[in-house]
């Protein structure tokens, strides 16, 4: 589904590269999430994965990038768009503004692609649904949450039927319960196999959760890949730039005090911690 | 309805006896409460000052009564007269077309007829947009003014409070548009071919033949003033 | 055709709504704050240096259409051929190079607010006898006092408050684009009118 060979890439008037070879490989149905500081690459690479490198932002383009067999480098904005789903930080400016109620805010992007009205309005329904944003067809996009917002949009991109969908950091502007309803969202969707998603997030309580595999990213370099909870566990953790989890550093913190044994792996949510100081 | 739009251009003699046509449209369309009210509204900063202004300094013809050192002409009494029947007739058909049609239709038939999509992008979303930014000035009128930032006081002071309530504006603003154009990018709005609609509009005979009726009128009308101008 | 193309993309197609929802809400602002300026252009001048002047020109004309049908201002509409030649103008300006030097771009504010008096006083003159019901309004009674025909008086308060309104509007977006990182600035299609370099 994504791959990613020898990568590099610096922004057009940047001197130092944003991403520095990079190797990737994503298989389909899967839900990864790619972890890093602010400013170690994440949003440089879900732009990359989405075609708006360097279709978008210019600059220099080195190494293979293929995206559901697309080579992005040669394609275009409208073609990776088509294949390529994004979701942004802001759930704000992801309204188009351009309709007035969620469900025709729904149908904007159908309607661009030229889908016939018939299969517009099941595609909408089934990303209603999927989404949990039946009882909201109605509304202005507007008058919704920020978590519901975010839902909206991603509802809007599901019904485009991408083939990957990446994320950027989508609940960095949401409240608890906006955050919980969107990553619950992202992992039903993989589960169910209606995507395949890469996700660009800090909170890793919730990467652990949800994420299948994680890709850790510094100053542009790949430095860790793995399920969550085997990248989370390495010693080299703290160096990374992440914001660790409470349950993590209080687990390290008693295992450096000898008051439990050392473990494999650190826990990155409550339930794990039960069972960790167990 | 559109097409009422057209009655503006005519003499303000006109103008009154179309008043006559606006009202009970608006009635029609059960409208005619906030119609009124607001043309109300609208009309009258306008008719006070119109009527004081060209009346009292009008400078020749005849006098209607004068008020001390000032003379009240009955010229400035007619101009101002006529032009505020204008700006009523003008208002009401504005009042009257953004009452009755719902935006997003009457751009979207706009756009079946050639206009491009584009559009109604513009319009509809800058019909959203503004409410939200009247809103988001507010807020920072008010996070300024507790921050005791002026906001009454002499002409200088209030000038001064200008630049920290806009900055924030116009900066933020700019920030947003990066996101917004990937967001439409992502929704395939720079897509070029066949585009779809999720809602069909309904047209029938009788609006097609009265809205031709509707266009030959305007244009008769006009031909009609302009002859009547230049044959002065 | 194919400038129109560049002008026209995606970024300048979003800022259009953006930098009319701007003018109304800083128009209005100003209303509240009872100055004897309008400022009701600045996200027009905005677009018109960002994406060049036929952008400029949709956004002014664009503007005033909507405004009136807000219903806040209802007679707006009548001046979006002003509103329009102000985009044109402040777009020509800055494509010329003037936005890159200070006391060029104010000279262009005043220049705008002239061509802008010109425009409107006929219009204004016609529809309104001159009157707006706005805080100018002294001004054509000044001007009818000292007996100036209602065109004539129209014209005197415009030639009056126009060129400063442009003037502070030119400042004001002058200011605001210099505060932003230049890496942002390469976002906008006439970005050289900023920067200097086309990229």
């Amino acid at each position: 589904m994504i791959e990613l060979e020898g990568v590099t890439f610096t922004y057009a008037g940047e001197t130092s590269p944003a991403l520095h070879q990079l190797d990737l490989r994503i298989g389909q149905g899967e839900l990864w999430a790619v972890l890093g500081a602010t400013g170690a690459g994440k949003s440089t690479l879900c732009s990359l994965l989405a075609g708006f490198i360097p279709h978008f932002y210019h600059g220099a383009l080195s190494g293979t990038v293929r995206v559901a067999g697309i080579d992005v480098g040669a394609s275009s904005l409208a073609v990776m768009s088509e294949q390529v789903g994004s979701v942004f930080q802001n759930p704000f400016n992801q309204v188009t503004g351009a309709r007035y109620t969620v469900r025709e805010e729904i149908g904007f992007g159908l309607e661009n692609l030229g889908i016939p009205q018939d299969e517009m309005l099941l595609r909408i329904e089934r990303s209603l649904s999927l989404t949990g944003l039946s009882d909201l067809a109605e509304r202005s996009p507007y008058a919704l949450s920020g978590g519901q917002q975010q839902r909206l949009a991603i509802a809007s991109i599901l019904a485009l039927q991408p083939r990957l969908m990446v994320l950027d950091e989508p609940t960095s502007q949401l409240d608890p319960a906006g955050t919980g309803q969107v990553f619950t969202l992202l992992r039903q969707l993989v589960t169910a196999g209606e995507a395949t998603v890469v996700l660009a997030e800090q909170r890793l309580e919730w990467v652990s959760q949800v994420a299948d595999r994680c890709l850790v990213l510094q100053n542009g370099r790949k430095v860790g890949e793995g399920t969550p909870s085997d990248v989370l566990s390495r010693a080299e953790v703290g160096s990374w730039g992440l914001q660790e989890t409470r349950f993590s550093r209080a687990a390290r913190a008693a295992a450096a005090r000898g008051l439990i044994r050392p473990h494999d792996a650190l826990p990155q949510t409550l339930d794990q911690a039960a069972e960790h100081f167990r | 309805m559109l097409l009422a739009l057209a009655f503006a251009v005519p003499w303000w003699a006109c103008a009154l006896t179309l008043f006559l046509l606006v009202f009970p449209l608006a009635a029609v369309a059960q409208v005619l409460g906030p119609l009124a009210r607001t043309l109300w509204k609208i009309v009258l900063p306008f008719a006070i000052p119109i009527l004081l202004i060209q009346g009292f300094f009008w400078g020749e013809g005849q006098v209607l009564f004068t008020l001390g050192p000032l003379s009240f002409y009955r010229a400035g009494l007619i101009f101002a007269a006529a032009s505020i029947a204008r700006i009523a007739m003008l208002g009401g058909c504005f009042l009257l077309l953004s009452m009755t049609t719902r935006v997003d239709m009457l751009m979207r038939a706009l756009v079946e007829r050639g206009l491009p999509s584009q559009a109604l992008y513009l319009v509809v979303t800058t019909l959203q947009l503004v409410p939200r930014f009247q809103a988001q000035a507010h807020r920072i009128q008010d996070a300024q003014r507790t921050r005791g930032l002026e906001t009454e006081g002499t002409l200088w002071r209030r000038a001064q409070a200008l630049v920290p309530l806009i900055g924030p504006l116009l900066l933020a603003s700019l920030m947003d548009v990066e996101e917004r154009a990937l967001a439409l990018e992502a929704r395939g709005f720079s897509r070029r071919g066949p585009r779809s609609s999720l809602v069909t509009l309904h047209d029938s005979a009788g609006q097609r033949w009265l809205r031709r009726f509707l266009w030959t009128l305007a244009v008769a009308l006009i031909l009609f003033r302009l002859f009547a101008w230049v044959t002065r | 055709m194919d400038r129109i193309r560049r002008d026209f993309t995606t970024v300048t197609l979003v800022m259009i709504p953006v930098a009319i929802a701007i003018n109304i809400a800083v128009g209005q602002l100003v209303v509240a704050l009872k100055l004897p300026l309008y400022l009701d252009s600045i996200g027009t001048i905005l677009v018109a240096v960002l994406a060049g002047p036929l952008a400029g020109l949709v956004t002014g004309v664009l503007a005033n259409l909507i405004w009136t049908l807000t219903g806040l201002a209802p007679f707006a509409a009548a001046f979006a051929i002003v509103a329009g030649i102000i985009g044109l103008m402040a777009g020509l300006f800055a494509g010329w190079g003037w936005f890159r030097r200070l006391w060029l771009w104010l000279l262009a504010g005043v220049l705008t607010g002239i061509v802008a008096a010109l425009v409107s006083a006929p219009i204004s003159a016609y529809l309104f006898g001159g009157v707006m019901g706005s805080g100018q309004d002294f001004l054509v009674a000044f001007f009818r006092a000292t007996g100036a025909s209602v065109m004539q008086a129209t014209f005197g308060q415009g030639i009056v408050a126009d060129p400063l309104d442009k003037l502070v509007s030119f400042l004001l977006v002058w200011l605001t684009l210099r505060a932003l990182p230049k890496r942002f600035l390469q976002r906008f299609p006439r970005v050289e009118n900023v920067t200097g370099r086309p990229e």
